[in-house]
């Protein structure tokens, strides 16, 4: 999908990327990472799905995953 | 050959397999197939996403051998690809996508009579070299260079019949008005191809009309499912009106542009409706390229957000039944052009 | 290929060559954070919240936010290059 093939963008220019994505499309995410040339490359998963939810509770399930953004980000 | 090897198993057990044996690709075949074009074999036509793999005239041909095409469909596989490739239609986002649509294929002129291209009975069906396999093809081309497969790089939740094949032309032999492809200003003896990204046709009875507005009204109501995405987004619909339907719309003194616009005003719910069930999204709502107030019950949402989304057509055999086929939500818009034979 | 089997095999692909993930900073201080919002559903919102996070717990410095034309598509590879030019790392949302 878009925001892999765009975070794959971003690391062959030198910027670490994360990326965010939803529990139904980790095999495809899986796919393109490793079509790519980048079989290691981790993924944000979060459960699907969440257009159902409220904007608070959006916030809240997204601070849950913060400290996995910072781990994929950083060394 | 190498004895054991049996070639169509080779093909069977392929990740991007179809699910049906193709014709073993040799390459006295595919320079068979290529004989049918003036093209450098070599020439990139573009990069099929996901993966982005190049297609090059020779990679398809492989393709259009196949799927089982003759030589004379390959410019209709070439001409379909190319425009399936523009950014406006995101061939990237339906491969991938939970939705199952498919890219049909109207193409219309000359051309596609000459390569028996069907459009009267059971045009959405099997028993049509031309239709089965030039739609196939391009399937082909989608999972092995593209890597649309299912459960892998696809999420595609049922998919749709149409990913088998879906390629018609219309039947203008029973038609009262001028093609799709005349309607979009092209001349009637230009070759041109129209796509599309949608669902499996739906089949829309109606043999008590006797005039347009009970007609269309019916068929309207079929154009407005609240599980629609054509009701939550913009997006693409076709609408095969049989030929019986589109008789009795043109004999009231109907135009087709006339049936269109009347289409795209007819059909459509109001918020009070769709907040009873389905994808219905405020936040959806505020998106649309229209203005509506997603406050307000009463506020009427057209299915058809703006005109060019409604791709009407004359296909199928005699009988009171239009095919009316939902769009994605992806935000594909609908492609058409020329192509070279 | 052909040779072997004595029919073409038109399989995409082959051996694919491995991409390095781009070097990791030790940590987040100071760093300038791009947010791609593909525009899907809560994508947004995720990227707001991250955002705010990063830079109120992990010492991030700036937050440079571009939404996209739409969920499907890649970005455009101008808007990459222009972030790739103003930012230390990148988030990408919502995949799906």
């Amino acid at each position: 999908m878009c925001c892999v093939h765009d975070t794959i963008a971003f690391e062959q220019r030198g910027i670490p990327g994360a990326v965010i994505i939803t529990q139904a499309f980790t095999k495809a995410a899986e796919f393109q990472f490793r079509a790519k040339g980048m079989p290691t490359h981790p993924y944000v998963v979060l459960p699907h799905p969440i257009s159902n939810l409220s904007t608070p509770d959006m916030q809240t399930l997204t601070a849950q995953y913060v400290a996995q953004v910072v781990r994929h980000l950083t060394a | 050959m190498p004895q054991d090897i049996d070639p169509f198993e080779f093909f069977l057990d392929k990740p991007w397999s179809d699910g049906l044996p193709v014709v073993t690709p040799t390459e006295a075949r595919v320079e068979w197939m290529l004989e049918a074009v003036r093209l450098a074999p070599e020439a990139v036509v573009g990069l099929i996403p996901p993966l982005l793999e190049p297609a090059t005239v020779r990679t398809i041909a492989i393709h259009a051998v196949m799927a089982g095409c003759k030589p004379s469909y390959l410019p209709v596989v070439l001409g379909g690809l190319r425009l399936m490739l523009r950014e406006e239609f995101n061939l990237n986002g339906v491969q991938g996508t939970m939705h199952g649509v498919a890219p049909l294929m109207i193409v219309s002129g000359p051309y596609a009579q000459q390569i028996g291209l069907h459009g009267g009975n059971g045009c959405f069906g099997p028993g049509f070299r031309a239709n089965a396999t030039i739609g196939r093809a391009i399937r082909l081309l989608l999972l092995n260079l593209g890597g649309g497969i299912p459960g892998v790089a696809s999420a595609t939740i049922f998919a749709t019949p149409m990913r088998y094949t879906a390629c018609l032309t219309e039947n203008l032999a029973d038609s009262p008005w001028e093609s799709l492809a005349v309607s979009q200003g092209y001349a009637a003896t230009d070759n041109v191809i129209t796509c599309a990204m949608v669902e499996s046709p739906r089949l829309c009875f109606d043999d008590v009309s006797q005039e347009p507005t009970r007609l269309l009204t019916g068929l309207a109501s079929s154009m407005t499912d609240l599980c629609s995405w054509n009701m939550h987004t913009r997006s693409d619909m076709v609408v095969a009106l049989g030929p019986q339907h589109a008789t009795l719309c043109a004999q009231a003194g109907l135009s087709r542009a006339e049936v269109q616009r009347r289409l795209c005003q007819m059909a459509g719910r109001t918020v009070g409706d769709l907040k009873r069930g389905g994808n219905w999204r405020r936040e959806r709502a505020l998106a649309f390229p229209i203005p509506v107030d997603p406050d307000d019950d009463t506020c009427f949402i057209p299915a058809i957000k703006h005109p060019d989304d409604l791709q009407l057509i004359v296909a199928g055999g005699w009988g009171p039944c239009t095919a009316i086929c939902h769009g994605w939500s992806g935000g594909s818009h609908a492609v058409h052009g020329t192509y070279e034979v | 290929m052909a040779e072997t089997l004595g029919f073409i095999d038109p399989t995409a692909g082959g051996d694919v060559a491995r991409i390095p993930l781009a070097r990791r900073p030790m940590d987040l201080a100071g760093a300038t954070v791009g947010l791609l919002d593909n525009t899907k559903e809560q994508g947004d919102v995720i990227l707001h919240t991250l955002g705010s996070v990063l830079q109120e717990r992990y010492g991030v410095a700036r937050v440079v936010l571009q939404r996209k034309e739409h969920y499907s598509k890649p970005a455009a590879p101008a808007l990459i290059e222009a972030m790739a030019q103003e930012v230390t790392v990148a988030i990408a949302a919502v995949g799906g």
